[in-house]
């Protein structure tokens, strides 16, 4: 028997058992997390139907449930374990001051959905959940009941977000290009003065024209003032299930669902619906919902502007180290370094972005160019470029070796046949070279793009904001404003889920966007993977 | 033979390609072949040029806080000769922007233009007539006999005339825009005089503060007489009443050695006094009920007092003697006796040659310039230690002295009736190599400590700036963090290299690099809201996977050796894997099912109590723990990767011959693969530990950013990184915390930089090593 034990011990079974059981954690974890994302994330988007409960003390709880747990014994030691308790959303923040709620199990009385509750999304305090007692015109009652004002309510809903539409048409087309030319004759006039030419004949023009531009601007205010009005027109009174009642205009509600009352195909719809919204909105209540585009839109902006300025450098760069230096100490000392660049923190290459581009070119760029801004800085202050040439220098390293990669894919005969049939080096690279190593370039290519769309410490420091007053691409010429602030996803998490007042409200949008951001960067880096699988293959077919 | 390597010389450099000419376009090719490979070199450079850049732009931001401060004299005025008996009606100022300086002298006063040195005359609007131009009318009252600045502000006198008043007299400066053209004009007022001398005797010596409830003077006689003087200004009928009444407090200080007081000094709330005398000693009063002072200590400074001042804040004493010794005392309360407040000295600075004469505190920062009787000039900071400037003096000894506004810069006055401006360069004072790194005595504390505080309420506040305490925090996120890592990643690389099925391992290894994709701020949010909370809940749980799982393994193991193999299937197949899948989630369910019985077993039924009565170790929600798991997870993918990389890439020739020999699996891996391939299971660790040190979201995010220091598992921390991430946005561009975080950069830089030298020449060795096989 010992003989056994010790051939068992000898056979080292037990450590290759623990070994076995690291990947399988390993595996584990990705697993969980990807599924933990999945599920808050896609979630969200699902009409939940509404729970409607009495419970024992006669008191009546309406919202979407959000899930049951054991109560702690460490919070009720008094009473027996095992008792469990529902978490609601019951929304109405503004009548019961949260959002969420939990009710114990026991002391539900009677639960049920009815189909006549309605979840009433806001433009501001967040969802109420409830019905209709009566839609009103002024003072004039429209509609009276749940079911009439249900009926009447909707086309009303449709015309105030038309009404919406058109206001903010006004307030961001019309209005912000009248603010765009205002600002920028006041900054002709600015340097008019600081080349010492107050009285040329220009400032005056100028000033008139500006006269003018405020006039239109004033005109368009009370247009706007109007069609203000006109969204408070109609008024609802809404009662939550209790019955407090709650007035308010129909300008405010966004859509108003009844999610008890919809079909599987119309609540699949209805996802589909959610999902194009969050994605195409404008952010509300600090970024806590509505939708994330301006963070989508400022990301993409951003990583196109880094690889823009990342490829030509990583390229040339690996082209010189593989193909044009001569293989020795230097060429090694430079490999170390890359790789070093490779390793080096992030946050370090946000705090040089930070010294160099903002304040020391930035700061330059600004004293030549744009003197009348100052002491506004223009590029001597955070904006999409800083972030975009920091985080390309982040990835810099991940091209060349990316690159270098590719071209050492590319076998030695090739050189040397399009050398031998006369090609000068030149040539031979760009003809036979470049398109062989073009795989390895673009893996290079999106694992930078993976990297820097995940990136957020250095943003934080170049130039990223929570909420950007323009997209860095408009109209206005020159179209693309590199001086411009940005909103990003990543920072979009770290502000909405530790920096928003209300962060449990705030979740389900942080998951969304962690959601968005995680498939983003998984996509691209498995693309880089079969793009590179793709390219081993094809070399070792035709390296035989 | 490459056509590029043809001389040079056979080529047209600016000759476009003619028509039909075959040399020509010969000629052309090499021109555009040669220019490529100088573009080529000259981008390849740009990039190295440009990695090398990032290092020497950090170096650049960070040297000037450890460049030692310099001095020139920016204007010298020969004003009239200060006589011996005159130096206690003297004083000196200079406006912040250093342009306008003014000497006081018994109640008459005079500006300069610095540094042309010509007469200002005051602002018309203030003093009109030729007459008033130059006395202001209470002065008639008698002589000024004494002169006190009031610590704290800027051009605040209090001037003591023969018949025992003291006069509030203020300067300003007044500057106006025009066009972008600074012009400064002075203001000179004066308050309402008042009996600070019962008697009706001469002033000798006088303190003077403006506090927020009115004046205070404590005034010396002639006669060796120290009598205290509050102005309380008390609002007469109700709340709103425009009209407000002064009361005049009054007492005579009456201890030993009151008649030998050379100096004195009033805090800012009006509670202390100070007094040095000729013999040594300093006097400490509790002066907060006026009429009653009281004697709290006395102690000896050694030689003769001749200055005192506050630092700003008024918790720190400057005294100079007579020998020329400048040391810095400070207030401290023992918190276990309680009491009164002892004075202690805590740092002595380079001496002066001579009898020191002025001191003049900065008004921004823990400076001061102190001034000796052979006019020699010496700034100081308190909370580096340090002397930074000595400027030597020409003999006549200095009689007052100015500290700049915004510490660039001095103005004194010297015996021979020379006032000197002198400019100083003294950009970053508080930060020395070993105030950076080694403890530091701050205002308020008993002894020294690391700590890093850098930005507070008001000006008074002393900027802490101990970088131990983030590196610290830094190395403890690092250790938990790697503890957790290195066994998961190495034992899970060696099961992936050596035992798993070639087509499992093409999924397996793929997974877990997705791991490695995930954004760093998704795993600090993950971390921070989902598993923080989640991990309080459940902390008796994890504690028991800790144990449980190592000894579900061994068990399952045994009696996975008793099952027929037919079950079994080859060793390493999805069967095995998924066996360890499963005995984990069991393992684990198991634990989180009974998470609430192993409290009570364990723990007592109050983990976090049971923590506290135990080890004394608070449980914070964001703690080191959860971060060893976020950044567990942030790496585990990265060591996993290149330790599996190198563990294949052991030559396979080598395993088959061990295996041919008759060595079992199990020896192949002990004795050959992990000895060969662990340079490169180094490299990744070392690789791995560079990415965790520099790590910022996930930090930032999930631990409370505490600076603390103690390696509690139960706390949190702050990093170099969460630092920069934290506070840069908020420091100013070019000032002392800007360059510090810099510095923390720098480190961070550094660190990374030799641990991934390290690990890419181990890398190298062993690829050369590999080859030759």
């Amino acid at each position: 028997m010992p003989d056994r034990i010790k051939k068992f011990l000898d056979s080292g079974a037990l450590f290759i058992w623990f070994c076995g059981t690291a990947v399988a954690a390993s595996l584990l974890m990705v697993g969980g997390v990807l599924l933990l994302i999945m599920i808050n994330g896609l979630g969200f988007f699902w009409p939940h139907a509404l729970v409607e409960m009495t419970l024992t003390d006669g008191t009546r709880v309406l919202g979407e449930l959000k899930g049951e747990e054991v109560i702690p014994y460490s919070q009720t030691p008094e009473f027996p374990e095992g008792r469990t308790r529902v978490r609601l959303k019951v929304g109405n923040r503004d009548l019961y001051g949260l959002d969420f709620r939990w009710v114990d199990t026991d002391r539900i009385a009677t639960a049920d959905s009815p189909n006549d509750v309605a979840a009433f999304e806001r433009r501001e305090w967040g969802n109420f959940y409830g019905r209709i007692r009566e839609v009103a015109r002024g003072d004039d009652v429209v509609a009276t009941g749940n079911q009439e004002g249900w009926k009447a309510l909707q086309p009303l809903i449709e015309r105030a977000n038309d009404l919406h539409d058109e206001i903010e048409h006004l307030q961001r087309d019309v209005i912000g290009d009248i603010n765009f030319e205002i600002e920028g004759t006041r900054l002709r006039i600015r340097e008019l003065e600081l080349r010492g030419q107050r009285e040329a004949p220009e400032v005056s023009e100028l000033q008139a024209a500006t006269k003018q531009l405020e006039t239109q601007y004033r005109k368009h205010v009370a247009t706007l003032r109007a069609l203000s009005r006109q969204l408070d027109e109609y008024s609802v009174v809404l009662v939550e299930t209790n019955g407090s009642e709650k007035r308010l205009a129909v300008g405010q509600i966004v859509k108003a669902l009844r999610p008890n009352d919809m079909g599987l195909i119309e609540k699949i719809l209805r996802y589909f619906v959610n999902f194009w919204s969050v994605l195409s909105e404008e952010p509300r209540e600090a970024n806590t919902e509505g939708g994330i585009f301006p963070a989508i839109f400022g990301t993409v902006m951003m990583v196109l502007i880094m690889s823009v300025a990342v490829v030509p450098f990583g390229v040339l760069a690996a082209f010189y180290l593989r193909e044009y230096a001569r293989q020795g100490l230097i060429v090694r000392v430079i490999r170390i370094a890359v790789n070093n660049l490779a390793g080096v923190p992030s946050i370090v290459f946000g705090v040089f972005g930070l010294g160099f581009f903002v304040y020391a070119v930035g700061g330059t760029i600004d004293t030549l160019f744009y003197p009348e801004a100052l002491p506004t800085p223009t590029f001597g202050t955070g904006g999409i470029l800083w972030a975009s040439f920091t985080l390309a220098l982040l990835t810099v390293p991940v091209v060349i070796v990316s690159t270098e990669e590719g071209l050492s894919a590319v076998p030695q005969e090739y050189r040397e046949g399009s050398l031998a049939l006369g090609a000068t080096k030149f040539e031979s690279m760009l003809r036979v070279i470049l398109p062989c190593a073009l795989p390895g370039i673009l893996t290079g290519l999106i694992l930078a793009v993976a990297r820097a769309t995940g990136e957020v410490a250095p943003l934080m420091l170049t130039g990223v904001v929570k909420l950007a007053p323009a997209l860095p691409l408009d109209h206005h010429f020159p179209f693309l404003h590199f001086e411009r602030k940005f909103m990003h996803l990543g920072f979009h998490i770290f502000d909405v889920g530790f920096q928003s007042p209300n962060v449990e409200a705030a979740k389900p949008m942080v998951y969304v966007t962690t959601l968005i951001l995680v498939m983003v960067v998984i996509g691209l880096n498995l693309s880089a993977v079969a793009l590179r699988n793709y390219m081993q293959k094809k070399f070792k077919a035709s390296a035989v | 033979m490459n056509q590029a390597d043809l001389p040079a010389n056979q080529v047209e450099p600016t000759s476009p390609p003619a028509p039909s000419l075959r040399v020509s376009s010969r000629a052309w090719r090499r021109w555009v072949d040669s220019s490529a490979r100088v573009v080529i070199t000259l981008g390849g450079w740009a990039t190295f040029v440009s990695i090398f850049g990032i290092f020497a732009y950090l170096f650049i931001e960070v040297a000037p806080l450890f460049d030692a401060a310099s001095w020139t004299e920016s204007a010298s005025v020969h004003v009239d000769p200060v006589d011996a008996a005159e130096p206690e009606t003297v004083a000196v100022g200079i406006d912040e922007y250093m342009e306008v300086g003014y000497v006081l002298r018994k109640g008459d006063i005079a500006f300069y233009a610095l540094p042309a040195g010509t007469p200002v005359l005051l602002d018309p609007s203030v003093l009109s007539g030729a007459e008033r131009s130059r006395r202001m009318p209470e002065f008639e009252n008698g002589e000024i006999t004494a002169l006190a600045r009031s610590p704290g502000k800027t051009h605040t006198y209090g001037l003591g005339t023969e018949t025992g008043r003291v006069i509030p007299f203020y300067v300003s400066f007044r500057v106006t825009f025009d066009d972008d053209v600074r012009t400064i004009n002075p203001v000179v007022t004066s308050g309402e005089p008042f009996e600070a001398v019962p008697t009706g005797e001469p002033i000798a010596r006088l303190a003077y503060r403006e506090t927020d409830s009115g004046p205070i003077a404590a005034a010396l006689t002639g006669s060796g007489r120290l009598f205290l003087t509050k102005m309380q200004e008390s609002e007469a009928g109700g709340l709103f009443a425009l009209e407000t009444e002064t009361e005049l407090l009054q007492a005579e200080v009456i201890d030993e050695g009151v008649e030998a007081l050379s100096v004195l000094l009033l805090d800012d709330l009006g509670e202390t006094l100070l007094g040095g005398t000729k013999n040594g000693r300093l006097l400490y009063w509790d002066i907060q009920d006026i009429r009653n002072p009281r004697l709290m200590g006395m102690y000896s400074a050694g030689t003769a007092i001749t200055a005192l001042s506050w630092l700003i804040g008024d918790r720190s004493i400057v005294v100079g003697t007579e020998r020329g010794a400048v040391s810095v005392w400070m207030s401290v309360i023992d918190p276990d006796v309680g009491g009164d407040p002892r004075l202690q000295k805590i740092r002595d600075f380079a001496s002066h040659d001579g009898v020191v004469t002025a001191i003049s505190p900065s008004l921004r920062d823990k400076g001061f310039l102190t001034t000796d009787a052979s006019g020699g000039v010496a700034v100081h900071h308190s909370t580096s230690g340090q002397t930074l400037i000595q400027i030597p003096g020409n003999g006549a000894a200095i009689r007052a002295a100015m500290f700049a506004p915004k510490t660039d810069g001095a103005l004194v006055l010297d015996d021979s009736g020379r006032l000197i401006a002198y400019d100083i360069e003294n950009e970053h004072p508080e930060s020395t190599f070993s105030s950076l790194f080694f403890p530091v005595l701050y205002e308020g504390y008993e002894e020294p400590h690391h700590i890093w505080q850098s930005t507070g309420g008001s000006d008074a506040f002393e900027p802490k700036f101990g970088l131990w305490p983030i590196m610290f925090g830094t190395l403890k996120g690092t250790i938990y963090a790697m503890f957790l890592a290195t066994p998961l990643a190495v034992l899970g690389a060696i099961y992936t290299a050596m035992f798993m099925r070639p087509n499992i391992r093409a999924v397996v290894k793929p997974v877990v690099e997705t791991m490695a994709a995930f954004p760093t701020v998704v795993l600090g949010f993950l971390a921070g809201l989902w598993f923080a909370p989640l991990l309080e809940q459940i902390f008796p749980a994890v504690v028991a996977m800790f144990l449980l799982i190592p000894l579900a393994v061994v068990l399952v193991c045994i009696g996975w050796q008793f099952l027929p193999s037919r079950l079994k299937g080859q060793p390493g197949n999805v069967t095995e894997l998924v066996a360890f899948v499963l005995v984990l989630v069991g393992t684990v369910c198991f634990c989180l099912q009974l998470n609430h019985q192993i409290e009570t077993w364990l723990f007592d039924s109050d983990y976090k109590g049971w923590l506290q009565a135990s080890f004394g170790l608070a449980y914070d929600q964001r703690n080191a723990l959860v971060i060893a798991f976020a950044m567990g997870m942030a790496v585990i993918p990265t060591i996993f990767s290149i330790s599996e990389d190198s563990l294949s890439n052991v030559p396979p020739h080598l395993i088959a011959g061990s295996l041919a020999l008759g060595a079992t699996p199990w020896q192949t891996l002990t004795k050959l693969v992990i000895i060969s391939a662990s340079p490169g299971v180094f490299s990744a660790l070392m690789i791995g530990l560079g990415r965790v040190v520099g790590e910022t979201m996930i930090v930032l995010m999930a631990t409370g950013n505490t600076p603390v220091m103690d390696m509690n598992l139960f706390n949190g921390f702050r990093t170099l990184s969460a630092n920069i991430a934290v506070e840069m946005p908020e420091a100013p561009h070019g000032g002392t915390l800007y360059r510090l975080l810099f510095l923390a950069g720098l480190l961070l830089f550094v660190f990374t930089s030799i641990v991934n030298t390290l690990a890419e020449i181990v890398r190298q060795r062993l690829r050369a090593r590999y080859s030759q096989f």
